[in-house]
């Protein structure tokens, strides 16, 4: 051990796992980046990270994406930036659940659809539901009966209100 | 691995039709958390293996630079996903994406320490216990290095390499990455590992953001990284080389044309 950034503070070096754990929590969690390593480039993978994100969450949740146009990455990596992933399925569930009535229009009914086809608890994997489900996101209604999902849209003079 | 299979590409759902559209294609890779050890394969990757093409799976979430043990489920995976597809090999990288419970959503870097060569040589012997086949080992490329580096890059790998006999998966645009942000020659890191460990080659393009060239597989492949292809191959041509791509998938024709120059760098025929 040559000791640098490798004290914990009481005098015992840090183990690897613990300074691995460090280094994750800074670039996922918002932690101050660990002693010795290079703040700016630090951040710069934090940065690069993000973006990633965004891409495989765009992947996984095309219209979420595309409703929020050239600010998606943006807007999803402010969103992300003090959250560790849970896989981009869930990431971009929680994130548009998060959203509400801001949700883009475009993205309201993917969200309906997944809500009425999975059961999503917002801790664990999505399981897919036995019954039939009425879900409502963003002005759209999703039906689902026996696994098929119909996406009913308000009239756009009511869904203005 | 001693079969030469030419030029290869990673396979993804995406361009799946196009995969199957390559006429002399014998090599090819697929993400090994994307298919299931017991289940039917994703539609076109079944074709391929069914017309003699070597598929490898490639892990990227097995974290074998992690300080902890390797999850035995996620070997397991790996193992049958290998048996599944009759791979003459498997891959996985020197990374850890996991740490303290927490996900890290991408390959980090291990310091070049003593310690860290100890837990990843532990991780790839604990996989190495489960797999029928050879694992390539693959060095990724970082953003940022660990205050705590004791040895250099060359060094590293290769104390890795001769103390769990694994191969070497060389991906180039890593090299070429990391030599850029650091300042340093791309081809240097030839001259100090063992070439002739090399399974396989990766080629993929990046883009620069903040100042640093960061290895994204959806831009396409600089002529720079060709031109280490074309180094490495008149050092020590390795067995196979692939195009990664892993996005922003552009029309087939530009597909092909960065096929055609990876054949062309390296000396091998075509496979479009």
């Amino acid at each position: 051990m040559n000791g640098r950034g490798a004290d914990a503070g009481g005098g015992r070096a840090e183990t690897l796992a613990e300074r691995q754990a460090g280094l994750v929590a800074a670039l996922t969690a918002g932690a101050p980046v660990p002693e010795g390593f290079d703040g700016r480039l630090v951040g710069v993978a934090r940065v690069a990270l993000l973006r990633k994100r965004a891409g495989d969450v765009a992947w996984q949740w095309p219209l979420l994406a595309a409703g929020h146009g050239a600010e998606w990455t943006g807007t999803f990596a402010r969103w992300a930036a003090r959250r560790p992933t849970n896989g981009s399925l869930r990431d971009g569930w929680d994130f548009a659940r998060e959203l509400g009535a801001a949700l883009p229009a475009l993205a309201g009914a993917e969200l309906a659809a997944r809500e009425a086809e999975w059961r999503y608890d917002g801790t664990s994997a999505p399981r897919r539901r036995r019954g039939p489900a009425v879900r409502r996101a963003g002005g759209v209604v999703a039906v689902q009966i026996a696994g098929r999902v119909r996406v009913l849209r308000r009239t756009p003079a009511a869904g203005r209100a | 691995m001693s079969t030469e299979y030419g030029v290869g590409i990673g396979w993804r759902p995406e361009i799946a039709g196009f995969v199957a559209d390559l006429p002399g294609l014998r090599f090819a890779e697929v993400v090994a958390e994307s298919v299931h050890p017991h289940g039917d394969l994703p539609p076109g990757l079944d074709e391929l293996t069914g017309r003699g093409v070597a598929v490898v799976p490639h892990g990227i979430r097995l974290s074998l630079g992690g300080a902890e043990p390797v999850e035995p489920a996620r070997v397991q995976h790996l193992a049958g996903v290998a048996r599944r597809l009759g791979a003459p090999l498997v891959s996985e990288h020197i990374a850890f994406v996991r740490a303290g419970g927490v996900e890290a959503g991408h390959l980090l870097p291990v310091p070049r320490s003593r310690e860290a060569v100890d837990a990843v040589v532990a991780n790839v012997r604990r996989t190495q216990a489960e797999l029928d086949v050879p694992i390539a080992l693959e060095p990724i490329a970082a953003v940022f290095d660990w205050p705590d580096d004791e040895m250099d890059e060359g060094a590293f790998l290769t104390e890795i390499l001769d103390r769990t006999g694994a191969l070497l998966l060389l991906d180039v645009a890593n090299v070429y990455a990391n030599a850029r942000n650091r300042g340093t020659a791309p081809a240097a890191l030839l001259d100090r590992v063992p070439l002739e460990r090399v399974a396989y080659v990766h080629v993929a393009g990046g883009a620069e953001h903040d100042g640093i060239y960061h290895d994204t597989h959806t831009d396409a492949v600089p002529e720079a990284v060709l031109a280490l292809v074309a180094e490495l191959s008149a050092r020590h041509r390795p067995p196979a080389l692939m195009l990664e791509r892993d996005g922003d998938y552009p029309p087939a024709a530009a597909l092909r044309a960065e096929l055609d120059a990876i054949a062309q760098a390296s000396g091998y025929p075509a496979v479009t």
